[in-house]
């Protein structure tokens, strides 16, 4: 697994370094333009995912996928491996932001405010919801199914919008997302902040264990 | 009793619009193999087989006595790859690419690398990208000689190479053979390639397997008969495939010599086929069977 996560350093590091480098600062600026913590935490860590993602569409692109797996490694061994790079570059990308993000002169939030438990946890959740949605997009559909996938979601969250507004819907979008935040509120209220915390990690370890068993049970059937 | 390198048996794979059927061969230790058919008749297919890049639909594999899946990477640590059409990072140079592939490799040889390198005259600072088609495919040869493979397996190596460079890894994947332990399956259009090096020869059509066999039991069973189209009496067609008649005469392939002399006696010629007359009058033969 060491020499495959070597191998995606060396060989995409010209397009990292200075893409992935503009790329944080700009999010880390535009994160700290933002009043909102939650909002903040929200469009970086999606921003944040995309990192690591646009280092795996290359080998889509360049069609190399086949040389990857000519290697003495396991198919596995370059789902997991994907994982452990992605996690990581997230982790890196999105703690740059940060420190930008409350570092920039004349922020709208307070460093408190993105540095609390509470914002690393819901940006942990972020990352968790957003990398295992697309990663197993983007290995059973490559590049064009995981930007597909993203502009159909940006369709279909504006047509509920819409729908929302003139009242079309039968359910309230915003009844849903305040549900889901009272359901986390009294869960953290009955087992204490300590038991919330852990229950939320170990929510997030089964929806990222899930990811990656579909990742490489989709990457197992595809021929090359 | 000698080892093989590579058994298949029974291997299908089921495309939409193609399949493979039921195909078998032996690759023994320390010999070439020449895997060779017209365009489309899955000799592709049969090589990422076996390197697992395509999922079987059924069939078995095995690579050093070692089933392909259950011993993949153990397996492919042992084999030197060439691909077709190579696709590496374009945006990468020689160097990172050699950078990111060797520690791969326990046997990886930094001086051999080097020296094919220089040999092929690639400049190891060049990107990929701006390598020519034959350039890439001996960038790609220098990756699969430097690891010492006990088998290489390569699909077209020669296409894109200049007649010289082509005749010289042909007599380097000769050389290699010094060493009993070392074996080579290659796919290839260019049959002299295989009159000059293989000593197994499978030729593919179709999806199937037509024949596998060493290169001298081929020579020996398969002639070309020539004659007047008034000597192609009934019983005679049954003796040859791919007949193919002009005004000048018929001419066909026989897979039984003697029976052949027997029954066309001095009305026809019958010459040794080449391994293209082979692959040609089977071709035929099978499009108009």
């Amino acid at each position: 697994m060491r020499n495959l996560i070597l191998l995606d350093l060396i060989l995409h590091r010209k397009f990292l370094l200075p893409f992935g480098g503009i790329y944080a600062v700009w999010v880390g600026f535009y994160a700290s333009r933002v009043e909102s913590p939650r909002l903040s935490v929200f469009v970086s860590t999606f921003l944040c995912c995309i990192i690591p993602l646009m280092i795996f569409t290359r080998e889509d692109k360049f069609k190399a996928a086949a040389v990857s797996c000519s290697l003495p490694v396991t198919r596995k061994q370059v789902v997991l491996s994907r994982y452990v790079l992605g996690w990581a570059m997230m982790l890196v990308v999105y703690a740059v932001i940060v420190l930008i993000a409350a570092a920039f002169p004349g922020g709208k939030l307070k460093t408190g405010d993105i540095l609390s438990l509470n914002s690393i946890f819901l940006a942990l959740a972020f990352l968790t919801i957003f990398f295992s949605i697309l990663m197993p997009l983007l290995v059973r559909y490559g590049m064009v199914g995981m930007f597909a996938f993203l502009i159909g979601l940006q369709v279909l969250g504006a047509v509920v919008l819409f729908l929302s507004a003139r009242k079309i819907l039968p359910f309230s979008v915003k009844g849903i997302i305040v549900s889901i935040g009272r359901a986390l509120a009294s869960l953290n209220a009955h087992l204490g902040a300590p038991g919330y915390y852990l229950f939320l990690v170990a929510v997030l370890l089964a929806l990222s264990a899930a990811s990656f068993a579909l990742s490489l049970f989709l990457f197992k059937r595809k021929d090359l | 009793m000698m080892d093989n390198a590579i058994e298949v048996k029974g291997l299908r794979k089921n495309y939409k619009g193609f399949s493979l059927r039921n195909v078998s061969f032996v690759l023994p230790q320390g010999t070439i193999m020449g895997l060779v058919g017209p365009n489309g008749a899955g000799k592709t297919t049969i090589i990422k087989l076996i390197l697992n890049l395509v999922r079987k639909s059924g069939g078995e594999i095995r690579v050093f006595g070692l089933d392909h899946l259950h011993n993949e990477a153990e397996i492919k640590s042992r084999i030197g790859f060439v691909h077709e059409s190579p696709a590496y990072i374009e945006d990468a140079t020689l160097n990172d690419l050699k950078a990111a592939i060797a520690p791969f490799y326990g046997k990886w040889n930094e001086s051999l690398f080097r020296s094919l390198l220089a040999e092929f005259e690639l400049p190891a600072d060049k990107k990929f990208k701006k390598l020519s088609h034959g350039m890439k495919m001996k960038f790609q040869i220098a990756l699969a000689l430097s690891h010492d493979a006990d088998l290489l397996i390569m699909d077209e190596p020669t296409s894109g190479l200049d007649p010289v460079f082509r005749r010289e890894l042909l007599e380097r994947l000769s050389a290699l053979m010094q060493d009993e332990r070392k074996s080579v399956l290659f796919s290839t259009h260019i049959t002299s390639d295989l009159e000059r090096t293989a000593d197994y020869i499978t030729f593919v059509h179709e999806g199937e397997i037509v024949l596998s066999k060493s290169r001298d039991e081929i020579k020996e069973t398969w002639a070309v008969v020539k004659g007047p189209v008034e000597q192609l009496t009934g019983e005679r067609r049954i003796l040859l495939k791919g007949i193919r008649t002009t005004a000048f005469g018929f001419e066909g392939l026989t897979g039984d010599i003697p029976a052949a002399r027997r029954a066309f006696g001095s009305a026809a010629v019958i010459d040794r086929a080449s391994i293209e007359d082979i692959m040609i009058f089977m071709d035929r033969g099978n499009n108009h069977a």
